[in-house]
């Protein structure tokens, strides 16, 4: 076996009222991917937040290439090759791809910094991992996929020789996920020590060479990828054994009524004429590669941006949408794929969060009724069983998967008619996510209708009734659930791309 | 040593009021005492523990009190205005014009004050809420605009508000009445009324989180455009009531003046805790806030130092909050 680069033992570290790490003991050998798993809020940042100098820890020593070290900040730790890349996107929207890359680092001609140098350099950086972004567009234009995709790029410019990915994968598409894990292999046949973080468990069985496993900020145990089985795994991080089964027949009856009628929307060049249904008790599967227009289609729908034209019916009325305000009058919901951007308010409790979208009814004559509006919140951290000593915490001590729950418990609030979820499970634990699917299944029972965008194929296999197929800002086929494959929605995903190349 | 703070930290009352409150507490105690040992010693015959000077104090509070309560709205939402103090002056200057020389009765100018206050609160809240335009550009635009509407509108000449046996002085009693300091019972009545509609109200609770994150708040289909509005227009009118204990205090009023007294609300908000960067607010703290400009003021003035001493200082007293709050933020990354 190849020699161990990094041993963390017996970490401890406690913020007020949590118990996050006790002590946890890790490593990691030189040429290996071990995956750090466990449910939301185990301590798996956390314990990479200690080893990166970002948190300081209470007790627990870290041997790094033999030496006992400590880093005062992540910068120490960059330095001697452990480098990082995060749960949450840490981009500066207002510079350059470049820029944001070679931030604190970048290359000078005399006191001026030298763009095009910067320029040349992330050019050779991407076209070395395959992907294809300017490196002069900035930041903020992005799709949070490009944006992930550069995050990896600047941790692979370090100099590392220890590579920590906290949930990479979580804003990527499936054939971008298998350009990472090809950048990934060869990192692991260079001789790097990487730390894998991930929810997907298919992921693991494909990438990873050693499983650790958290629970409740304890280290659990560690397994040879090879040696055991998916079930394994789960049972070792929950306690308990999961299936996860596709669908193979629409539960929606065939003659529910239609809630949702959009006719030929148009919004920009991510959407153009984009005409489906939604019936009642219907989950629509919103599926594509990323970039497709899937999620501008539903921001456009919901007035969160300008449209140029379309009309939207909602039970056969016809009906104007300008602003969020009037589509959560008219009973819509959208619940973000970029939910620090767009989806919580980070520096509010869980309990200011969850009632944002639903104020009115939760205030007493002039004033915010207090108790209804915790007893409301409880209600929902009991039922997605978000991890928190409390409903005054603020979102921003939670961890990322718990931060999604408080998102989604804001619409579950909300109690609208039409739920669009972009991206619902991002982030979430297997655990969770089998309770999140189980919600909105008695959700759609209630005589609710459900817009789904996700990226994850198993995902829309496994929810939808009707999956609409989207590419390059054009709806390019509908399939019913018994009709859906894997191949048949990435051929129509695909399509206007395939037809281009074959004109040349 | 480290133990005992968090031993303090932990007391029931330190953590109702806040850490950062208490210390303000203590910073105000330190001054008075600093204070009444300089002055005799750097200028000949003052006396700085008298009553006279502690009510003279309190005066220069209640206006800075008002002005900073209604700052603390509008950089809760993560924005600034720096018109404050002009339109302060130029609300007094135009009701007062209009009592003198068209004879308006008392109380219609009293009101004409908060509603001219208003006035500019709205138009500059329009201006940030509606057309997106930065509120440090629009507050700086609207500060020159009441400057010169108050110039144009007195023909530049100081009005005077009633005094000493003229009829109609009873707006005095406000400040002062048989020796009780009424304007601290109004500050106090007002400081609540904004503390109950920050943190119990959905208005409060709308700027205070558009100030942290407006984008989500719009998306969870809320008007935001509006409570941004309505912070504008509430600093706005607590200016105009500024106004009212403003002459109430002292009588006179100049034109082409105010700008001072903008840096002395920002500065007495964010030593109190509220954040520049928005999302974060503290009522108490701005009333403390107030107290220590006031004091300040009438400490430099009794050490025998010019007021400008008083301009430089708050400066650094914006810096340095400024300062502090940032850090404590990066800390908390
Ligand atoms: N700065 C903080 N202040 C207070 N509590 C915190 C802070 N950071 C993390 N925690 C808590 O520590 C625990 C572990 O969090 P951590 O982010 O490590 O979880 P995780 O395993 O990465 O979960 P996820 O899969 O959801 O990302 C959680 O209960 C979280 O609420
Ligand atoms: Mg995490």
């Amino acid at each position: 076996m190849p020699e161990v680069i990094l041993t963390m033992k017996g970490i401890d570290k406690s913020f007020p009222g949590v118990h996050a790490l006790d002590h946890v003991d890790f490593e990691v050998r030189k040429g290996e991917v071990h995956a750090l798993m466990g449910e939301n809020g185990a301590g798996k940042s956390t314990l990479m937040k200690v080893l990166t100098g970002i948190y300081t820890k209470d007790s627990g020593t870290i041997t790094y290439e033999g030496r006992e070290v400590t880093f005062a900040n992540p910068r120490e730790a960059q330095q001697a090759g452990i480098v990082i890349v995060h749960q949450e996107l840490n981009m500066m929207g207002h510079l350059t791809v470049a820029q944001n890359i070679f931030i604190g680092r970048e290359p000078k001609k005399g006191i001026r910094i030298d763009d095009n140098a910067m320029n040349v350099e992330a050019t050779k950086l991407f076209k070395q991992l395959g992907i294809e972004i300017d490196p002069k567009t900035t930041m903020s234009e992005l799709t949070v996929a490009k944006q992930q995709m550069c995050e990896i790029a600047k941790a692979i410019s370090h100099d590392a020789k220890v590579i920590i990915f906290d949930e990479p994968t979580a804003a990527l598409t499936d054939t971008e996920i298998e350009q990472l894990f090809v950048i990934i292999r060869d990192l692991r046949a260079k001789g790097y020590g990487i730390v894998y973080i991930s929810h997907r468990m298919d992921e693991i069985k494909k990438i990873t060479d050693r499983v650790s496993v958290m629970r409740d900020g304890q280290y659990i145990g560690t397994l040879i990828t090879e040696d055991c089985t998916k079930e394994d795994i789960i049972n070792m991080m929950v306690g308990r054994v999961i299936y996860e089964d596709p669908k193979t027949q629409s539960q929606c009856p065939p003659d529910a009524p239609v809630v949702l009628k959009v006719e030929h929307l148009n919004a920009g060049k991510m959407v153009q004429d984009v005409s489906f249904e939604l019936k009642k008790g219907e989950i629509l599967g919103f599926a594509g590669l990323v970039g497709a227009g899937r999620t501008e289609t539903c921001r456009a729908l919901f007035g969160a941006d300008p449209k140029q034209g379309g009309d939207i019916y909602i039970e056969g009325k016809k009906v104007e949408i300008h602003s969020p305000k009037d589509a959560v009058e008219h009973g819509l919901s959208y619940l973000s794929e970029d939910r620090k951007r767009y989806g919580i308010v980070l520096k509010k409790s869980i309990t200011e969060n969850s009632t944002l979208a639903t104020l009115k009814e939760y205030t007493k004559g002039l004033f915010i009724d207090r108790p209804k509006e915790e007893k409301v919140t409880q209600r929902y951290v009991d039922e997605l069983r978000t991890k928190t000593p409390g409903i005054d915490q603020l979102v921003m001590n939670l961890s990322g998967g718990n931060q999604q729950k408080v998102v989604i418990a804001k619409w579950l609030v909300n109690d609208a008619k039409i739920m669009i979820f972009d991206e619902p499970t991002r982030g979430i634990d297997v655990g969770a996510k089998q309770e999140i699917y189980e919600l909105m299944g008695r959700l759609v029972k209630e005589g609710k209708s459900i817009i789904m965008i996700s990226s994850e194929m198993t995902e829309i296999l496994r929810m939808s009734d009707r999956i609409l197929v989207m590419c390059e800002g054009k709806k390019t086929g509908e399939l019913d659930i018994a009709e859906a494959t894997q191949e048949n929605i990435m051929n129509l995903a695909t399509r206007d791309i395939d037809m281009r190349e074959g004109d040349k | 040593m480290k133990e005992a703070l968090n031993k303090f930290k932990s007391l029931k009352l330190v953590r109702m009021m806040g850490f950062n409150r208490v210390v303000l507490i203590g910073v105000i105690i330190l001054m008075y005492i600093l204070f009444t040992i300089l002055s005799p010693i750097l200028h000949q015959g003052t006396n700085f523990a008298q009553v006279s000077r502690l009510l003279s104090a309190l005066n220069y509070g209640y206006f800075i009190g008002f002005l900073a309560l209604g700052v603390t709205f509008v950089i809760a939402t993560g924005n600034i205005d720096f018109s404050i103090g002009p339109v302060m002056f130029c609300s007094a200057l135009i009701s007062g014009y209009c009592m003198k020389q068209y004879a308006f009765p008392l109380w219609l100018c009293l009101i004409m004050c908060v509603l001219i206050g208003a006035v500019f609160g709205t138009v500059g809240g329009a201006f940030v809420a509606y057309l997106h335009l930065p509120s440090f550009i629009t507050s700086m635009a609207l500060m020159q605009v009441a400057k010169g509407l108050g110039s144009v509108f007195t023909k530049t000449q100081t009005v005077s508000w009633p005094q000493g046996d003229a009829p109609n002085t009873w707006f005095r009693n406000f400040v002062r009445y048989k020796g009780i300091p009424t304007g601290l019972i109004f500050l106090i009545v007002v400081a609540i009324i904004c503390a109950i509609v920050l943190n119990h109200t959905r208005a409060g609770r709308y700027i205070i989180c558009l100030g942290a994150n407006k984008e989500a708040v719009r998306l969870s289909g809320v008007d935001t455009r509006r409570w941004e509005m309505l912070a504008f227009i509430i600093c706005g009118a607590l200016a105009g009531f500024a106004a009212i204990f403003y002459v109430g205090a002292y009588t006179t009023v100049q034109p082409g003046m105010g700008d001072t007294f903008n840096n002395e609300a920002i500065a007495a908000c964010v030593m109190g805790g509220t954040s520049m960067a928005g999302g974060l607010a503290s009522i108490l703290g701005t009333v403390i806030g107030a107290f220590i400009v006031a004091l300040m003021q009438e400490g430099i003035l009794a050490m025998g130092f010019s007021i400008s001493y008083q301009y430089a200082l708050t400066g650094l007293i914006v810096l340095g909050a400024v300062i502090a709050d940032t850090l404590s933020r990066r800390r908390s990354n």
